[in-house]
């Protein structure tokens, strides 16, 4: 019979070894592919020009630039397959409730969440993924994949000026580059400040770099999710986080 | 005000008049213009090459000579025309180049070219991927012109493009028009049975990435032989892997998700622990190293010491060839490491076959003729010793090839300390090595190629095994 101290901190796995692997290869990646790409398109600022010449040349930048796109792109087609796999094989749910999908009550949480701010309500019963966290997931998800589009245009424009007008070369550029600004400006400051400078929090958010969670944590931060773990338990007897994507 | 509206007018004119000057036909320059001697700076100036302005400005100068007719040199006693046929330069991807930009040093009295025209001003040379390493010694303008004669400088073993035909007459290589080498029949302008510059008789596939092992490689799987090993290699690899899925993981015995999730997270707890620095210990003392085979029998670490460590060497100058290509394609570490001439590269290559050689040797000595009692004599450990020095054997006979065919001065080739006797010695046998070469070549490859696809199979296996044992045994102490 564990006491009730340890009960608080009995361990579940928030994520798995192939999403923390993923995390950290985007994370490398995305801050790659910021410094980089902002390196060639503000190229006349005297931080671009001098980081340029630490690397060797414009070529070089270019390379590197490509060489993080590819790896991050990667990682979106690994986490495809996942979600295939999951929906296929785990026979998982990647819409319910518990999964990182929108939901009406998304919407709900976040006006909840405004009243609580403002002392007018309680904190709202937040499921597996809290809006920020969906709305975190789902900017890079699909985000990766309208940059790496507009990117591929620019990566090979005598090929795609073949299949579709010469100005959308122009058009992928302005929008690669103001995508860009937009999703760095939402990683390095709302992920980063969502994620990990919340004071519950500060300084990092170790679960998903250790994969670990403890009940407590659930609790306090998901308790749909612990209802939810609780009610999988009682009809399945072999309730573990580690199974919900 | 009359001012500023004379101004605007003139500025008008200059814009209407300034396209028209600029015709189908470069504008010439006659020593005499409007009825009065030319201005010395109309030819004693450098245009900037780095605006279309220049270019066209170097272009219209040099053409004022070299577009017409009679612009001839005479060599032996021959007439060979210097004209540049504007047509087709223009058709080509550098008509928007200067004439300097190439031909560097033209532009100066006398009027003549030491250098020929400097393709690496701008482009960089061909690493493994486009067209293997022996092309190292070869001009661009070898392949990159029309003409189809070629001749070897035996001097430095350069292949250049010849300023004669096959008549011995002189020819005017004045034609910019760039060839389509993509097609496969225009390597032949060498590679046929009767060329005079060492080239092979047969086209050769490229490398692949799977000799990264022991050369540098491009990064493409290229041949079919390569295809069939690597398929079978990763046959292997999953047959080994759902073999070792086989066992319980965690006292988890059926589903394999669990087991693989079980597994990941452990590697994943340990990587990220002290732990991993025991684990970085156990990888440089003892998979590196060998230290528990030190432990055992000095003799033994030496046989696998004088084979593994000079696969690993080997595998290290070859990751080393590719990155610094791909970092710096000019830079004179690339070049030296990719070029099989360069003294240093030479060297190693020898020097770690022939230590794997002896390793094999030695091997096969313990095995059959000592028969010491405690060596286990089975028909597998043979087959892998077999395959990796038959491979060598057959690297050092082609390596010998190479150099007798090529013609390298051998200045050059004595550095190849094994190649280079060997060269020699099947010199004495007067057979046309240029026809056996691709034999061999292709011989050394289809080996190689089974050498990867016997990797998890055999023997072999133990190059993933053992390391993964020693590693695991750690963390369970």
């Amino acid at each position: 019979m564990m006491t009730k101290e340890d009960s608080r901190q009995e361990v579940f796995i928030r994520f798995s070894v192939l999403q923390r692997f993923l995390h950290i290869i985007v994370m490398v990646g995305f801050t790659g592919l910021a410094i980089t790409g902002f390196s060639l398109k503000f190229s006349a600022q005297w931080w671009a020009s001098g980081f340029v010449y630490l690397i060797g040349g414009a070529g070089h930048l270019a390379y590197l630039h490509r060489f993080f796109a590819v790896i991050t792109y990667a990682c979106v087609m690994a986490h495809i397959i996942w979600l295939i796999y999951y929906k296929l094989v785990l026979k998982g749910s990647l819409t319910g409730p518990q999964s990182l999908f929108p939901k009406v009550k998304d919407i709900k949480d976040l006006l909840g969440h405004l009243r609580y701010f403002f002392g007018r309500g309680s904190l709202p019963s937040f499921n597996r993924f809290t809006y920020w966290e969906k709305f975190d997931y789902l900017a890079i998800f699909l985000g990766m994949n309208t940059m790496g589009l507009t990117g591929l245009i620019l990566w090979a424009p005598e090929f795609f000026s073949r299949l579709i007008p010469g100005y959308f070369i122009n058009l992928a550029q302005v929008l690669h580059l103001y995508e860009a600004i937009m999703a760095v400006a939402l990683k390095f400051v709302v992920h980063l400040i969502s994620a990990h400078f919340r004071p519950e929090i500060f300084p990092v958010e170790k679960s998903i770099f250790n994969g670990k969670t403890t009940k407590e944590k659930i609790i306090r931060e998901h308790p749909g999710e612990w209802e939810n773990i609780n009610a999988s338990t009682e009809s399945a007897a072999s309730g573990s986080a580690s199974q919900t994507s | 005000m009359n001012k500023l509206i004379l101004f605007i007018l003139i500025l008008i004119g200059v814009a209407l008049i300034a396209p028209e000057a600029r015709a189908d036909d470069p504008v010439m320059m006659p020593p005499v213009l409007d009825g009065k001697q030319r201005e010395c700076m109309d030819c004693h100036r450098y245009p900037n090459i780095n605006t279309n302005e220049g270019a066209y400005a170097s272009q219209a100068f040099c053409l004022e000579c070299h577009g017409q007719k009679a612009c001839q040199k005479t060599v032996n006693g021959q007439k060979v025309s210097l004209r540049v046929n504007l047509q087709t330069f223009e058709k080509t991807r550098h008509k928007y180049a200067a004439c300097i930009q190439c031909h560097t040093d033209v532009a100066r009295c006398p009027h003549s070219s030491e250098s020929g025209a400097q393709c690496t001003e701008c482009h960089t040379v061909h690493g493994e991927e486009e067209i293997h390493d022996p092309h190292l010694r070869v001009d661009c303008q070898a392949c990159h012109r029309t003409s189809k004669f070629v001749s070897l400088d035996k001097k430095t073993g350069q292949v250049r493009l010849s300023h004669f035909n096959d008549q011995k007459a002189p020819i005017s290589l004045t034609d910019h028009a760039l060839p389509d080498v993509t097609d496969p029949e225009f390597c032949k302008r060498c590679h046929t049975n009767e060329n005079k510059v060492g080239a092979a008789a047969a086209v050769l596939p490229s490398k692949s990435f799977i000799c990264i092992l022991c050369h540098s490689a491009p990064l493409t799987i290229g041949h079919p032989i390569f295809w069939a090993a690597l398929i079978i290699f990763l046959f292997g690899m999953i047959l080994t892997l759902s073999f070792w899925f086989k066992g319980s993981v965690e006292e988890e015995e059926k589903s394999l998700h669990r087991k693989v999730a079980l597994t990941s997270e452990s590697v994943w707890q340990t990587l990220f622990s002290r732990q991993v620095f025991t684990l970085i210990k156990v990888v440089i003392l003892d998979v590196f190293l060998q230290r528990r085979i030190l432990q055992e029998s000095v003799k033994r670490w030496s046989i696998h010491s004088l084979i593994y460590l000079s696969i690993l060497a080997r595998l290290f100058l070859g990751l080393l060839t590719y990155f610094a290509y791909r970092i710096g394609p000019d830079s004179s570490l690339a070049l030296s490491l990719l070029n099989k001439n360069n003294g240093f590269t030479a060297f190693f290559y020898d020097l770690t076959g022939l230590l794997i050689v002896t390793g094999i040797a030695w091997a096969m000595i313990q095995r059959f003729i000592l028969k010491p009692v405690h060596v286990a004599r089975e028909g597998q450990d043979n087959l892998a010793i077999g395959i990796i020095g038959i491979l060598i054997i057959l690297g050092f006979l082609l390596e010998g090839t190479r150099i007798l065919m090529t013609q390298i001065p051998s200045s050059m080739a004595v550095y190849s300390f094994i190649g280079y006797p060997i060269a020699k010695l099947i010199a004495g046998l007067g057979l046309d090595w240029k026809l056996i070469y691709p034999y061999l070549w292709y011989a050394h490859a289809v080996v190689g190629a089974l050498l990867i696809a016997y990797l998890p199979f055999g023997k072999m296996k133990h190059v993933f095994n053992t390391p993964l044992t020693l590693m695991m045994n750690y963390k369970m102490k």
